[in-house]
């Protein structure tokens, strides 16, 4: 089922064998993925099938009873039945976090913070950079999403999707070599989706490596390299989002995707 | 019938007790809001024993009379620890933790109402658990925690006029003192009641001000 063009020595992400349970409930149940350099994969499956716990384990926050995680061929997780092997300390997994750039469904943006400060955040305290730095690159990042004007007012002034780009740029400010989204387009209106999913489509353009938790079935297929079906904690099928969308290898991710199909057409016009 | 006279003659003895009873409250606060705010942290941690001291902590000054912890912290615990321990350094230490055990729900209470996706965002940055703390939490549980918070310490001030059973001269342990030798309980007493509402009732009005901004 692997994608037999990712070759695993210029991976920047690699998950292998991964399981995780909530008590009795098993999540995750054996998962491997591969994701290069400039890779954007978009993770789709119905709720429940562990899309966004996959995701949240990418970070570790959620932590993994099996498996391993590496960044860049470096393993940085790695546990055997519940049984931690690399014993990372966690001031190392904190270092491995700065370089997974996360951004939220509910944008999770710092409430008593500006927008810049928000942007400047993770380097200022995280990396104890030179304000200047920090505050020229944070400016550049809030252009590129469009919100430089924005730049002083407080996030509960913002719509869902201003807030959303701001949360991009926050995540970007840390120079992130991955970032990963979770639904990143789920809790805004319909009308704020396209702004955000253009910033997205931008990123993939620049050659970011991206992870994308995805309901829209759309951005799945015109931006995403790779397309992930996530089916009760197992990958279902995996490969060009062509194949996987257009031509069901399988009947349950057929039945998932002609439901979204309607919705995959209206979404065309924002992601040309 | 009223003998006003006595509390202008003595005046002297209750401001020095109201000065005792402000500085009883404001050491018995700062101490009470540090230790709360480290058992508050205790139950938060994921260490089932850090979490159960934590809780027993705050179960066990919850559950414990003020006036039964002072007489047992003043005439108990020094038999118990076979040292000496001063009525100042009882009245802090009883003041202190029963306080602490309140502060720390607050404390607790504060941080657990704050959204987990505030921790998430913090954390997927790459901050350690003390910056997320300090730079992420505590700023925003501290605005809603401000309220409840003046409400225990105007409670604190309160409580404080249970050290004058343990003799720390505090306003009411000089107000018994003067009325003993002037055998005017009525004025004297009424005197320290007045004290009291004009001292608290501002700070009162202070924290339902803030109470009436709102969390945010």
């Amino acid at each position: 089922m692997r994608d037999d063009n990712t070759k695993t020595d210029d991976a920047v992400i690699a998950v292998e064998d991964l399981h995780l349970s909530f008590g009795e409930s098993k999540v995750l149940k054996g998962l491997d993925l591969t994701v290069g350099r400039g890779d954007v994969v978009a993770l789709i499956g119905s709720s429940g099938s562990g899309k966004t716990t996959l995701l949240r384990c990418l970070n570790l926050l959620a932590h993994p009873n099996h498996g391993r995680i590496s960044l860049n061929g470096e393993p940085f997780f790695q546990h055997d039945s519940g049984k931690d092997v690399l014993k990372l300390s966690s001031a190392k997994t904190n270092a491995i976090r700065s370089h997974i750039g996360m951004v939220f469904q509910q944008f999770n943006l710092f409430p008593h913070m500006t927008v810049l400060a928000n942007v400047m955040e993770g380097p200022r305290t995280v990396k104890k950079e030179a304000e200047k730095t920090n505050r020229d690159r944070a400016m550049s990042l809030l252009e590129k999403v469009g919100m430089a004007e924005y730049a002083d007012r407080r996030p509960d002034n913002l719509s869902g999707g201003q807030k959303q780009r701001v949360s991009i740029a926050r995540a970007l400010n840390m120079e992130p070599e991955v970032m990963l989204f979770d639904e990143p387009t789920s809790a805004l209106d319909p009308e704020l989706v396209g702004e955000v999913l253009n910033t997205m489509i931008d990123l993939a353009k620049e050659g970011m490596t991206m992870i994308v938790v995805t309901h829209e079935l759309g951005f799945a297929l015109e931006v995403a390299k790779r397309t992930v079906f996530l089916d009760q904690g197992t990958i279902c099928a995996e490969g060009a989002p062509h194949e996987i969308l257009m031509n069901p290898p399988n009947d349950r991710v057929k039945g998932f995707v002609n439901r979204f199909h309607q919705t995959a057409q209206l979404m065309k016009p924002f992601v040309s | 019938m009223f003998d006003w006279s006595v509390i202008e003659q003595n005046s002297h003895l209750l401001l020095m007790g109201l000065w005792i009873t402000i500085k009883y409250t404001v050491i018995t606060s700062a101490l009470g809001l540090a230790i709360g705010l480290i058992v508050a942290l205790m139950q938060l941690t994921s260490a089932r024993v850090t979490v159960l001291v934590g809780r027993l902590f705050v179960e066990f000054f919850r559950n414990i009379p003020l006036l039964v912890w002072l007489l047992w912290a003043y005439y108990a615990l020094p038999i118990f620890m076979g040292i000496n321990i001063s009525k100042e350094s009882a009245g802090i230490l009883a003041l202190s933790l029963y306080g602490a055990a309140y502060f720390a729900e607050i404390f607790r209470a504060g941080i657990q109402s704050i959204d987990p996706g505030q921790s998430d965002a913090a954390v997927a940055l790459g901050m350690s658990y003390r910056q997320k703390l300090t730079r992420i939490i505590l700023p925003q549980a501290l605005r809603r925690m401000i309220p409840p918070l003046a409400g225990q310490m105007i409670i604190q001030l309160k409580n404080t006029t249970l050290l004058s059973v343990i003799t720390v001269p505090d306003l009411l342990y000089q107000a018994d003192y003067i009325a003993s030798f002037t055998y005017r309980p009525l004025e004297t007493y009424t005197a320290v009641a007045v004290i009291f509402l004009i001292v608290l009732v501002p700070l009162t009005y202070i924290a339902r001000r803030l109470e009436d901004k709102g969390p945010r």
